[in-house]
């Protein structure tokens, strides 16, 4: 699908800190903490500093009380993505945020008190924030934005999928720019879920597949003569189930775009770095420097790895490709290009 | 909208069949599937009912593959082949006939029995089964289910903005349509009944114990219900080209977000009424050209007073001669199939008049109570209908559908 968002703003919170600087240049300081089955057997992960003074702002917004962390995350990263717009367009800005997992936490500890002390005990305060929208609610509201508001989730490719609905919203008038965003925060659970799929390795665990959180997201509208970064093309749908599917569909994903493009490798640790590895290796990968390893957090990752691939054209380097790989349903592509 | 957008199928499991035929004849008639609710225990729970659906046979898919997969996708695997049959996009195997198939799709807990039972294990210290659980629980899943069963790929985007997350689905297929992006997609939600969401609703008191009484003075609450619902949208050039034949328009489509709070609207209905505004400024028609609303209507304290009192607004004080119900009262709230299925209920009736009719009914809110449908309506010369939600998080949305669009 061709598109034509051109990025007028840009956000992030990562385990590197607060900002779109911290994404390319700043080693996350990591953490250890346990999987629930295995309390006594600490696995390292990355997290983000929510004592870092950016959230204090929103730790005193009465919407945002009984929030989790996630919903801080996203505030946060959109309000980056947001300086300077006025209000007046704000309330004309459509709000797209893409989830995998939404807000863990508090579906754990509300499903967690029921299952541990019953049903009676569950508690009508954290039901409502467990559904998906929630935290997109509480943002377009805090942040004044007025336009419509979509939370599209699956694994990393819901990133593609918002960004393709922003770019349907603006083509149909709907709104005059649209924030999209990707958000996680990280629960003990998740090492649960990534250590049966033996995606955590207890030999060199710190140079392993890291669980990760936070959000990160571009301000986007229909591009102009005056606009610098754009996307230009998003492309999804190449579903898997099997490791060979997979494979299948990465070949075809690369097969069809120019290859004379140079490719952004976003060398997740885990298969899909190898795939990454051996689908990619006869491109020419984007020439930069080393970045940090900021760990896996999904439709947060797909954001991070956006703001960086953009940040690394040049005149030089016009134009390249972005591939997104879905963890568990399907492969995607961005295209990215600057104009001056 | 800008390029003509018709339905050519559609398909449906609900509490009320296995099929949308029996569903709604089902429906016509009056009857409804409120039954004690027997999936989990409910023991701690105000609320012991629920409508449940039976799950259609999968005649297609070996014993071991129906296993694995969720209730999520036993209702939403019958429900979207339902669908494509009746559009003629099903080849004598059962797979679809476009290869590449859009898929804009609805829901709010996904496969979460499966994520349920990982949190059991994990919280047990049992380590047995978790990666079977834990991947398969995902949204994400059950779509990918939907696909390899009847054999299409391609765009998918899964909406989740709660309850009005059917409408938003059907929506963004129309709106991919209308930009040229698609020139068919297969759209709908789906939603099984589980128990964190049920325990949810319980404890926040909005299920009811008594029946569910849409528009009633006397309503207590929603009654919770399971279905998976789709439609085939696509262009009247590509119907035209392969011989389809439309069984209605796609004429308009209104979403919004009420930041009054997140669990319930804003006392004056102001974002339901934009919604409205909206689809029906897109379908080019005035509000009382609308013949038949299927309302929200959760029967909740607070939706159905305001609901009522945004169509009052919407219509200048009385609906006049459009009819109003909710069809919770018979399959219950589906979620984030509730916007699907009611859409499919509102097209029915423009396809045959039959209206379906407000049950429980005891003292109607005034503001509404000429409009709401009684028993065995009909109504032939229909050419609007309106299918509303409104969900947590403040959404709202509107679909029109028409017999033919304005010019």
């Amino acid at each position: 699908m061709k598109i034509d968002l051109a990025v007028i703003g840009q956000g992030a919170v990562s385990p590197a800190g607060v900002g779109v600087e911290p994404l390319r240049h700043r080693e996350p300081f990591p953490a250890s903490v346990s999987a629930i089955s295995q309390p006594d057997q600490p696995w390292p992960v990355l997290r983000v500093d929510l004592k870092n003074p950016a959230f204090a702002r929103w730790q005193n917004e009465p919407r945002l009380r009984r929030v989790s962390s996630m919903t801080f995350f996203l505030v946060e990263a959109a309000e980056q993505a947001l300086a300077g717009v006025s209000s007046a367009v704000r309330a004309e800005t459509g709000l797209i945020v893409a989830f995998s997992a939404g807000c863990t936490t508090y579906s754990l500890r509300f499903f967690g008190s029921i299952v541990t002390q019953g049903q009676k005990t569950a508690s009508p305060a954290l039901f409502p924030e467990t559904v998906f929208n929630s935290p997109v609610s509480h943002a377009a509201s805090i942040l004044g934005l007025n336009g419509a508001a979509y939370a599209v989730i699956g694994d990393e490719t819901a990133w593609v999928a918002a960004l393709k609905a922003a770019s349907v919203w603006l083509q149909r008038e709907r709104v005059r720019q649209v924030l999209v965003l990707g958000a996680e925060e990280f629960d003990p659970i998740v090492l649960d879920a990534y250590r049966s799929a033996r995606w955590l390795r207890r030999n060199n665990p710190s140079n392993g597949f890291l669980a990760s959180e936070g959000a990160a997201g571009i301000l986007v509208r229909r591009s102009g003569p005056e606009d610098v970064r754009m996307i230009t093309t998003a492309r999804d749908g190449l579903i898997y189930r099997t490791k060979k599917e997979a494979a299948a569909a990465a070949e075809r994903l690369l097969g069809e775009s120019d290859p004379a493009l140079p490719c952004y490798r976003s060398a997740q640790r885990n298969w899909i770095g190898s795939l990454e590895k051996k689908t990619t290796e006869n491109r020419s990968s984007v020439p930069i420097k080393e970045q940090p390893y900021l760990g896996e957090a999904f439709t947060a990752s797909a954001a991070w790895h956006t703001l960086r691939a953009l940040a690394a054209l040049t005149p030089q380097l016009p134009r390249l490709l972005l591939p997104v790989w879905g963890l568990n349903h399907q492969f995607g592509l961005l295209e990215l290009e600057t104009r001056k | 909208m800008s390029r003509s957008i018709v339905v050519t199928g559609f398909g449906a499991v609900t509490p009320l069949g296995e099929n949308f035929s029996v569903s709604w004849k089902a429906l016509i008639a009056g009857n409804d599937a409120v039954a004690p609710l027997n999936l989990f225990d409910t023991t701690g729970c105000r609320c012991h009912h629920a409508a449940s659906a039976s799950l259609p046979p999968l005649p297609d898919l070996p014993a071991k593959a129906i296993r694995r997969l969720a209730r999520a996708s036993r209702l939403a695997i019958p429900a979207a082949r339902e669908a494509l049959a009746s559009a003629g996009l099903l080849d004598a195997e059962g797979r679809s006939t476009l290869r590449e198939l859009p898929f804009s799709v609805a829901t709010t807990a996904g496969g979460m029995a499966f994520g349920e039972d990982f949190v059991r294990r994990v919280l047990a210290r049992d380590r047995s089964h978790l990666f079977s659980e834990v991947s398969r629980y995902l949204s994400q899943q059950q779509v990918l289910d939907v696909q390899q069963a009847l054999g299409f790929a391609g765009h998918s985007a899964i909406i989740a903005n709660a309850c009005a997350s059917g409408a938003n689905a059907i929506g963004h297929a129309a709106d991919l349509i209308a930009v040229g992006e698609a020139d068919c997609v297969l759209t709908g939600g789906f939603e099984a009944l589980t128990e964190l969401v049920f325990v949810g609703f319980d404890c926040l008191q909005a299920t009811s114990t008594d029946r569910c009484r849409p528009f009633d003075l006397n309503r207590t609450g929603l009654l919770l219900g399971e279905a998976a619902a789709f439609l085939v949208l696509e262009t009247s050039e590509h119907a035209q080209r392969r011989g389809a034949t439309p069984l209605c328009h796609l004429t308009g489509y209104g979403h919004t977000t009420d930041f009054f709070h997140l669990t319930q609207p804003q006392p004056d209905g102001a974002a339901l009424i934009e919604v409205m505004r909206t689809a029906t400024s897109q379908a080019r028609i005035a509000p009382a050209q609308i013949g038949y609303i299927n309302a929200h209507g959760t029967a909740t304290p607070v939706n159905d007073g305001v609901e009522a009192k945004a169509y009052g607004t919407f219509f200048g004080d009385a609906p006049g001669s459009t009819r109003v119900s909710s069809t919770k009262a018979a399959i219950g709230h589906a979620l984030g199939a509730a916007g699907a299925v009611e859409a499919l209920f509102a097209i029915e009736a423009l396809r045959t008049g039959h209206l379906p009719p407000q049950l429980n009914l005891q003292t109607p809110i005034p503001e509404i109570a000429p409009a709401l449908v009684g028993g065995k309506e009909f109504s032939g010369d229909i050419q609007h209908v309106m299918s509303v939600n409104l969900g947590f998080g403040g959404s709202n949305a509107a679909l029109i559908f028409s017999r033919r669009p304005s010019p």
